[in-house]
């Protein structure tokens, strides 16, 4: 069994973990990433579609593209990377249990960085009553199967569920000669983003069903239709708009879930209202020297967003162990310090934010992700504590698809004393 | 043609059960089974509760055989190495008028000679099962019932079986059934002949269409169907207790059950259906099920639902919801298994022994074995092992070493060896059911492709050819681009 040591540990080599890892290596620490896949990179390569980098990179990229440039520096930068292994155990005190066909290995670190990514919702989670044929899947699945695989998954197809990856898929698919019938949303409005539901949808003409959902799954043992319908404003279905739909395959576009099985064997503490690590400022999570960023932490929309969070978290990380090793060093703590603890909790039409907590006083700027839950055409981003206004941004039109992102800077919160221990980021109408 | 003295029809719990039976003898015994796999039908769509026998009316055949049955379960579970936990069961009484069922069923679970049989009250439950609803005045305590995976049970049964010489065919569905001259049987499947002196009927839901085949009208069959909802194992305040509630006329009610494996099962409804293969789950059910449960653990949170599904419970029409044990009345030599609803696991072993004395008093020779081997190995269960453990297996098979199902942690090397196993899993949901991978929580959304080439490479069929269950399962069908393998 192998035994090694690393200053930082980052579990996942994705879009996070490799800008986690890369920043770590930049402050100087050791750096090990592990990746489950035999490649580096994570879910971008089977996004061969194009569309990323354009706020990191200010070009527009493929997903391998993207993912390669990472790759590259990753290579060069002399940080340890183990592919094909599994991390299968991890603990508070930051010893991670791996596997590959090598054997068994355990790794000692300073800190880690949880970068695990996140799956998809499945039919079990929505309820989906009907037979349970052959042709039912999700639409990340589908993508494997259809842009690494080079497999039909079916010739006529629905998409259940408006998220980015089905959208992606409903145009994918038809280049690729399937014939996608529609999108069905429950919800009044579109998950995914403006640019793909014009892109992907409206330029092939494929119809998006709003306020329409799957009701019935029809064939046994393969899938032979599907029955719709609309429903009201309270999601109720309007039982005299059933009808039945014919098809061979259900793509289901219904959501994404962070992976933190890994984050909760550490101890880590979840947020209920994103199922990510709760963090604070430092993308540190209630674990000291738990280190979150990337989907596993919150589902992004843009890979852009995931690689500025995780170099903030590897930074962050590596700062904490090298902290942690020199104080070991001359036989001392690691310095308490003299902060207050704010929590940040979500106020109206907000659904959460990260990160969760923050301390003050701050010398950094604090940047607060969050999205809302409902879209609006005319409001604007208030952050206050009690009554006092911390923040207001300028009108404009919210989207619930959208990652939002304020940044604080220090003097707009720097004034709190502890006695207002929370301050509340709301999106409210302006009239 | 091949002869055999047992021909076994129907490969689910019950079935396979009886085959592990005829193996320990001095005879020929072949079991057929319709589906791809073994322990498909109504065996993978239950709950697993093996029930100790307080329900059924003392002095019946079913009372007898489900509590001799549910006892034999332990001994089995060590012979077999299937798993099996011991959670007890709560039949929780919410009114004075429930009290007297509690009281009734007791005194039904003495007669019929269930051990340790207590009324408790709500403090006992509690103590057990902190989260019960504050409206749960008492409960009927069983602590010697068990749970197992019950499909798990029937492919030990069925690798047992094969071991000790009985052979175990699969995609055979039995379509004709003369009586020869001779006096025995001739069994026509769409591709085999075979001839047996006696036949059993261990064929579910499916058992009076056997029967017809051979002229027996004895019975006719509907079966009851049931929605089952399956939740995560992350779930919090994880019940450790099965429970029912105080039970209706017609069905034992919503329950939850702890499984083997770590999971709850929340199930299930009742309802006579016309179709046989109509496994569906109904939106009626399913909101049944969640409401049902919540009477007896309100915060339990259905949010952790992973994936709902549904089983047919085989009952036999005008027979007092009893099992259908005989020897035909009209062709002899053809022996009737039938009716096998709940509790049918818990029944399967003693049906076993039952259906051996009914062969017996039909004129079969009953010579036990002298080499018969009651044990089966069990196999690899990578996650089970301990790390240095895990690390030789690498060492020793690098398979091992690549983890496909990381859910629930299911390496290659199990893939590769539930393939080419005693009796070998050919489909996605055959390797589900022996290694676990597809069956958390992001089910098989990771794993599928890799499994799916797995079992093309190790049958040497194409990925357009890998199905999920059934024939006509395909997952896939051709390349994207022309040229693909």
């Amino acid at each position: 069994m192998k035994q090694l040591d690393y200053d930082v540990v980052v579990i996942g080599g994705g879009p996070a973990g490799m800008a986690a890892a890369l920043k770590a290596k930049e402050k100087g620490a050791t750096v090990a990433v592990i990746e489950r896949n035999d490649e580096l990179g994570g879910i971008l390569n089977q996004c061969i579609h194009s569309g990323f980098g354009l706020s990191y990179f200010k070009q527009e990229l493929t997903g391998p593209e993207y993912a390669e440039l990472f790759i590259n520096q990753v290579a060069a930068a002399g940080i340890d990377i183990f592919l094909k292994t599994m991390v299968i155990d991890l603990n508070p005190e930051h010893q991670v249990k791996a596997m590959n066909e090598d054997g068994m290995l355990v790794l000692a670190a300073g800190a880690i960085v949880l970068a695990m990514g996140c799956r998809e919702r499945t039919r079990g989670a929505i309820k989906i009553p009907g037979s349970r044929p052959a042709g039912v899947l999700t639409a990340g699945l589908a993508q494997r199967y259809v842009n690494i695989e080079n497999r039909k998954p079916g010739e006529r197809i629905v998409i259940l569920g408006s998220g980015d990856i089905g959208l992606i898929m409903a145009r994918r698919l038809t280049l690729e000669g399937m014939q996608v019938l529609g999108v069905y949303e429950l919800m009044p409005y579109a998950n995914g983003l403006y640019r793909n539901i014009k892109n992907c949808l409206d330029d092939f003409d494929i119809p998006l069903h709003l306020s329409t959902t799957v009701t019935n799954i029809i064939g046994h043992p393969h899938l032979e239709a599907i029955e719709v319908a609309r429903v009201d404003e309270n999601l109720a279905v309007i039982e005299a708009t059933r009808e039945v739909i014919a098809c061979d395959t259900l793509l289901l576009s219904i959501g994404l879930i962070p992976e933190n099985e890994l984050s909760q064997k550490s101890g880590v503490s979840l947020n209920p209202r994103t199922n990510g690590p709760l963090v604070n400022e430092t993308l540190e999570t209630d674990q000291p020297g738990i280190f979150a960023c990337g989907n596993v932490l919150h589902v992004h929309d843009l890979v852009d967003n995931v690689t500025l969070e995780a170099e903030q978290a590897g930074e962050a990380a590596a700062d904490y162990a090298l902290q942690q090793k020199a104080a070991a060093t001359v036989k001392a703590t690691r310095l308490a310090d003299n902060k207050v603890a704010i929590t940040i909790s979500p106020g109206e039409n907000v659904g959460y934010t990260v990160p969760a907590k923050l301390s003050v006083p701050s010398q950094k700027a604090t940047r607060i992700l969050f999205r809302v839950r409902q879209p609006m055409d005319q409001a604007a981003v208030v952050i206050q504590a009690g009554t006092k206004i911390l923040y207001q941004s300028k009108t404009r039109a919210f989207k619930p698809s959208v990652m939002e992102a304020v940044v604080l800077k220090p003097e707009e919160i720097n004034g709190l004393n502890g006695i207002e221990k929370t301050i509340t980021v709301s999106v409210r109408e302006v009239k | 043609m091949n002869h055999y003295d047992i021909i076994i029809i129907g490969g689910g719990i019950t079935g396979t059960a009886i085959a592990r039976e005829c193996s320990k003898y001095q005879l020929t015994a072949a079991l057929l089974e319709r589906g791809t796999d073994i322990g498909i039908g109504a065996t993978k769509g239950n709950g697993g509760v093996v029930h100790p026998g307080y329900d059924p009316t003392p002095g019946s055949l079913k009372a007898k055989i489900n509590v001799r049955g549910a006892n034999l379960y332990p001994q089995l579970a060590r012979d077999l190495n299937f798993g099996i936990i011991n959670p007890g069961i709560f039949v929780i009484g919410f009114s004075d008028a429930d009290e007297a069922v509690l009281k009734h069923k007791l005194e039904f679970g003495i007669k019929n000679g269930v051990r340790d049989l207590a009324i408790i009250d709500a403090s006992q439950m509690r103590n057990r099962e902190p989260h019960l609803a504050a409206d749960a005045k008492n409960a009927l305590y069983a602590p010697t019932a068990t749970v197992v995976d019950p499909f798990e049970v029937a492919i030990a049964f069925a690798e047992n079986a094969k071991a000790n010489g009985v052979d175990i065919l699969t995609s055979q569905p039995v379509i004709a059934i003369k009586k020869r001259a001779d006096g025995r049987f001739q069994l026509i499947t769409p591709d085999q002949q075979f001839s047996c002196s006696y036949i059993v009927n261990a064929a579910g839901n499916h058992a009076d269409e056997v029967a017809r085949l051979a002229g027996i009208t004895e019975y006719q069959m509907k079966p009851r169907h049931g929605d089952l909802l399956v939740l995560d194992k992350d779930m919090v305040n994880k019940p450790q207790t099965v429970m029912f509630p105080c039970p209706g006329p017609d069905t034992k009610g919503i329950a939850c059950i702890p499984t083997v494996h770590g999971n709850t099962i929340v199930g299930s409804t009742a309802t006579m259906v016309d179709d046989k293969e109509a496994v569906n789950n109904y939106g009626p059910g399913i909101q049944a099920l969640i409401d049902g449960i919540h009477k007896i653990l309100p915060e339990l949170d259905a949010g952790k639902i992973i994936r709902t599904f549904a089983g047919l419970r085989p009952v036999v029409l005008d027979n007092n919801n009893d099992f259908f044990i005989a020897e035909s009345q009209t062709v002899t030599g053809f022996i009737h298994a039938a009716g096998i609803q709940s509790p049918g696991v818990a029944s399967a072993p003693a049906i076993a022994e039952q259906v051996r004395d009914l062969l017996d008093n039909a004129g079969l020779k009953i010579v036990p074995k002298s080499d018969y081997n009651p044990y089966r190995e069990k196999s690899i269960d990578f996650d089970a092992l301990s790390m240095a453990e895990q690390d030789a297996l690498i060492h020793q098979n690098p398979a091992y070493g690549r983890i496909v199902c990381r859910c629930e942690t299911v390496t290659e090397g199990e893939i590769i060896a539930a393939i080419h196993g005693e009796i070998p899993a050919r489909t996605l949901d055959a390797i589900k059911r022996r290694t676990r991978a597809g069956m958390g929580r992001c089910q098989s959304g990771f794993c599928q492709y890799k499994v799916i080439a797995i079992l093309s490479r190790e049958l040497g069929m194409p990925v357009s050819d890998i199905c999920l269950e059934d024939r006509g399962s395909q997952m896939l069908c051709g390349p994207v681009k022309g040229g693909a393998k």
